[in-house]
């Protein structure tokens, strides 16, 4: 079998294993993860629990995950050149555990928050993990056997309690993933004594070799860097979903040009491993961008991991820092994948403004050109930052249907009016950034109790010298990202009362209000909900809906990054909904920019479906651009491109200016879909005619037909303009 | 500064020239092609229209339009008679479903200026720029003219969609400013493009050659309407007569779209929506063959036809 055969049988086996995953476990809004189901008659529990089957603290992490990875199958492919496969989070194996609420110990006791969590749907982020970046150098370096040497000194220093129940369970978390490791290279090795294939023989016995040696020591080659990189993503998914990836190119290239030197590998044995390594999960990965002098780090490598991306034509992500020297056929190479193979890589992310911001906020530029992109929205010092990215929101169209109701509620003592309604809605806005605040305190004081991120410390610079939790302190930086969801409706609400009410008089606020509490009943009901729906929006370009929205990022971005939290930690502001407007639009009657009660918010910071006529991506380009809160975080801009529009004669050309153009605006990150509307229609009727359609759904990219039919509609919605 | 009458501006256009484009639709049209997929620009003066698919039947246009224009029966069913519609365009201004809508403006070229400017950092970073289409726009000829010259005077690439049947004197106005001429050729033999457009193509091929000998960019264009204009001596003639031109980009056959129709209906205009159909691809295959064998290169629909793919008809 030769790569290119290799490499379609991985993806036909993974099609076959999401279908099943599909069939089993049901839909899932979320990642396309690179899990596989374990076998039918696989039983584990886990050994340290609570009365109540849970568990909490470092302790009982450690002993479980240990024995979860002791216990775990092994898995081989022979036509893989890396072993392993991963099948279950523990994080997830508590009982209780909901996607937007994480499981917290019942002991801390955060009622006195929940009040004002509910009252502005705060997404508070207590006891949520991962969502911050390791830094892989260390792993690399190390390996396995270093990083528990590196454990059990730090612990022989130690006398603090925290800490050594920590490093111990570090310790129990590293035995684990070796005998995983071990198995499976033991596995590889009889699975090599029984395959007729020549080469898929010679590929298990280097396989067996390659595994045998990392249990113990740090990569040497580059096919043992994949693997080393692999085993730590597939352990970290296990522990905890982590996803966060690195600076791929620049990671692997010291392995890839000895290799090459030393006439180990060529090209096509160094695409396929980064295939194969792309195939095992789709974790973030930035390739491109500038290295600590501000020299583009394009390489070779870069190239080559959009080359096996776009063999193995399964969902990717991969981000392309773009800036003023990135090396150009890079970025022309990007558009061509993203053109061709219509499959949502790469993204694109701006590094101009995303430096410009951090330094913004304090920091170095040297630090700053440092962030990588590795989430779905989110940047992060690889080792060195805890973030929270992405789980910690406010919906502000929440905000601002409380503040709308107290004006509406308090008429007698002050008359309803467009001041009044903004300075209600900044006042409650300052409530709910607190609230969310006093959580973040919460979470950072407690969650090493909870869950530590056994994983995740090993690679990063500080939580095992220091023998504390990367939530408690291990880190050298706490930048607590707080992201507003529902810019557009909040935007184009306003702009809809100030023209329809204010400048025309067409409805005084209390009909608005009847309106609104009657969620547009009734043929005037229509009318009105119309009128409304027809004001000036959002993403037209100099129109109330663009003052609004550049006054709601202003006091956005000011009342977070104003305040630290009660605690002194420091907070980051971003726009960015994750595919959460569906959950957040059920909390939230209708609204007047015409959105009915129950329906989902904006997504992102993209302007509302139908923002113009033209629906002109170059307007929205320029709304996206022109809300960024400017501080590090990113808003970024979700993007759908017909087919229509990249089966033309220089589309490459059109669609490099669009993103060009928005990340010399200030755009900072790109998520786009290349989608044929029709298609993605009929797969929306019927998910089963199109079992790989994959969409970038927001920042992450997933199959389609494992979408909710909530979900899919999302994306529909987006494509096809209401 | 003079006005013109425009029935759009398309932001971010994808089909009309190379590069991010800002479209600028011109109404008024001298021929009369019964397949155009703009018939609402074919007018010369503001026109109201109407998609019935989008009415929710408020009844608000009953109540302003000051002519009794419109009915709205108790099923719903809603008509217009334009016959008494004078064409005030109040019922526009109230009808928020987008039902009604007025299709015609009369805007200054600072206006449109604005509004094309918009997208300026866009054009220099993807090789665009501005075209004016229509409708014909070289009936606006002196308003075109100051448009282009405007556009040019900042810095911008400028082309015209035109169908060329106007006397050259006309077509001077706008050359200076004009960087590339989008021109159709919609039937080689002489009767059968009056008959299907009304007019001669003589002038048409007159000024193609003119055009040739200055200094401005050309692609040809034909729409391939099944029966009417996808004869192969027809596609074989048009690329005959190109294979002289020295400025020719490239010649371009479009298929036929239905596009069009729906805003027939919605104009009033039910006799016009006669169906038309494009020919199947084979043909359309067969058709670029034919084109290829005089005039290069050759595209279809936006995107250039490689050398391979290009059946050899002989
Ligand atoms: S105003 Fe518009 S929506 Fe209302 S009845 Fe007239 S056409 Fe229909
Ligand atoms: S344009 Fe004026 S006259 Fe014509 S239907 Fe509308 S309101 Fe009546």
């Amino acid at each position: 079998m030769n790569y290119d055969q290799r490499i379609e049988h991985l993806r036909e086996e993974k099609l076959r294993q999401t279908n099943e995953k599909l069939k089993k476990l049901g839909t899932r809004d979320e990642d396309d993860y690179g899990c596989v189901l374990p076998p039918d008659d696989f039983h584990w529990e886990p050994p340290v629990t609570r009365d109540d089957g849970s568990f909490f603290g470092a302790y009982a992490w450690g002993k479980n995950f240990r024995s979860l990875m002791e216990n775990h199958p092994v898995y081989i492919d022979s036509c893989d050149a890396l072993a392993g496969r991963w099948m279950f989070m523990l994080s997830r194996m508590r009982p209780g555990y909901r996607l937007e609420l994480a499981p917290f110990p019942p002991e801390f006791d955060y009622s006195h928050l929940r009040n004002e969590q509910g009252k502005y749907d705060i997404t508070c982020g207590i006891g949520k993990d991962a969502h911050f970046a390791p830094d892989y150098e260390i792993g690399l370096r190390l390996g396995w056997g270093g990083l528990l040497e590196k454990v059990r000194d730090c612990k022989s220093k130690l006398g603090d309690q925290d800490g050594l129940e920590l490093l111990t369970a570090e310790e129990d978390a590293i035995l684990g993933i070796q005998n995983w490791i071990t198995r499976s290279a033991e596995h590889a090795g009889n699975m090599a004594a029984r395959e007729p294939d020549p080469i898929l023989r010679q590929n298990l016995l280097d396989m067996h070799e390659v595994n045998a040696r990392l249990v113990e020591y740090p990569p040497q080659t580059f096919r043992e860097a994949c693997q080393w990189i692999a085993w730590f993503n597939m352990a970290s998914r296990t522990h905890n979903r982590d996803g966060a990836g690195g600076q791929l190119d620049e990671l692997l290239r010291p392995y890839y040009e000895k290799d090459i030197n030393r006439g180990l590998i060529d090209d096509e044995d160094a695409t396929f491993y980064l295939a194969c390594l792309l195939l095992n999960d789709p974790h973030y990965y930035q390739i491109g961008g500038t290295g600590s002098n501000g020299e583009d780090v394009t390489s070779k490598l870069s190239f080559l991991i959009l080359e096996a991306a776009k063999r193995l034509k399964v969902s990717c992500n991969l981000t392309i820092s773009v800036h003023d020297g990135l090396d150009e056929n890079l970025f022309r190479f990007g558009l061509q994948c993203l053109l061709e193979e219509k499959m949502g890589f790469p993204r694109f992310s701006g590094e101009k403004s995303l430096v410009k911001g951090f330094v913004r906020s304090g920091f170095s530029r040297d630090l700053a050109r440092k962030r990588i992109a590795v989430g779905c929205n989110w940047m992060s010092l690889p080792g060195r930052e805890y973030t929270l990215n992405d789980v910690i929101k406010i919906n502000i169209a929440k905000v601002f249907e409380v503040a709308f109701e107290e004006m509406i509620g308090d008429v007698e003592d002050e008359p309803a009016s467009l001041e009044r309604l903004a300075e209600l809605f900044s006042s409650h806005l300052g409530k709910a950034v607190l609230c969310t605040a006093k959580g973040i305190d919460f979470h950072l004081d407690r969650q090493f109790r909870n869950e530590p991120e056994l994983l995740l410390n090993l690679l990063c610079y500080g939580p095992i010298e220091k023998a504390r939790d990367a939530s408690n302190g291990g880190l050298e930086y706490y930048n607590m990202c707080i992201d507003g969801a529902g810019l557009a409706t909040v935007a184009d609400s306003f702009a809809a009362i100030e023209q329809r009410v204010v400048r025309e008089g067409r409805l005084d606020f209390s009909e608005l209000a009847d309106n609104l509490h009657k969620d547009f009943e009734g043929i005037e009901g229509r009318r009105i909900r119309q009128m409304l729906g027809g004001s000036e929006k959002f993403g037209q370009g100099d129109s109330l809906g663009d003052k609004w929205a550049g006054w709601l990022t202003d006091n956005f971005a000011e009342t977070v990054k104003s305040a630290n939290t009660p605690g002194g930690r420091r907070l980051m502001p971003g726009w960015f909904s994750w595919a959460d407007t569906v959950r957040f639009g059920k909390s939230v009657g209708a609204t007047p920019d015409g959105r009915e009660a129950n329906t989902p918010i904006s997504h992102g910071a993209n302007p509302n479906p139908g923002f113009r006529k033209d629906q002109a991506l170059t307007a929205m380009c320029k709304a996206v651009a022109a809300v960024q809160p400017g501080y590090g975080s990113t808003a970024p801009w979700q993007l759908e491109l017909d087919i229509g529009a990249c089966d033309i004669a220089d589309a490459a050309d059109k669609i490099g200016g669009l993103i060009k153009t928005h990340l010399e605006l200030g755009g900072t990150l790109i998520n786009i879909n290349v989608v044929n509307a029709e298609q993605i229609l009929q797969a929306h009727e019927n998910p089963d005619l199109y079992p790989d359609l994959i969409v970038r759904v927001t920042g992450f990219t997933a199959y389609f037909s494992n979408l909710s039919k909530e979900f899919r509609q999302l994306v529909v919605d987006r494509i096809i303009t209401r | 500064m003079g006005s013109g009458l425009i029935a759009s501006i398309q932001r971010f256009s994808l089909h009309d020239g190379p590069g991010i484009r800002t479209t600028v639709f011109f109404k008024g049209c001298q021929l009369k092609c019964p397949w155009c997929h703009n018939p609402e620009t074919i007018a010369r003066k503001a026109e109201l229209i109407f998609y019935p698919q989008k009415c929710i039947g408020c009844g608000a246009c009953l109540e302003v339009c000051p002519a009794g224009a419109h009915k709205l029966s108790p099923d719903g069913q809603h008509e217009i008679d334009r016959d008494l519609c004078t064409g005030c365009f109040k019922c526009c201004d109230e009808c928020f479903s987008g039902a009604l809508q007025i299709v015609g403006q009369s805007r200054s070229v600072q206006d449109v200026l604005r509004e094309v400017m918009q997208d300026e950092l866009f054009y220099s970073n993807s090789h665009g720029g501005v075209t004016l289409s229509g409708g014909e726009p070289l009936l606006q000829a002196e308003f075109a003219a100051e448009l282009l010259k405007e556009c040019r005077s900042l810095g911008l690439r400028t082309a015209i969609e035109s169908n060329l049947a106007l006397p050259w004197s006309v077509i001077e106005k706008v050359l200076p400013f004009t960087d590339l001429f989008m021109v159709d050729i919609k039937h080689f033999d002489a009767k059968k493009h009056r008959d299907l457009t009304g007019v001669d193509n003589r002038l048409v091929l007159e000024n193609i050659q003119k055009l040739d000998d200055s200094p401005v960019e050309l692609i040809v264009r034909t729409t391939l309407v099944a029966g009417l204009t996808d004869s192969p001596g027809n596609i074989r003639q048009t690329a005959e007569f190109l294979k002289e031109l020295k400025s020719l980009k490239y010649y371009e056959l479009l298929t036929y779209h239905p596009l069009g129709l729906d805003k027939c209906i919605a104009l009033g205009k039910i006799e016009a929506s006669e169906k038309f159909s494009a020919p199947d691809s084979q043909e359309i295959q067969r058709l670029l063959g034919i084109a290829s064998l005089a005039a290069r290169p050759v595209f279809l629909d936006g995107k250039g036809i490689a050398e391979n793919e290009l059946r050899s008809e002989n």
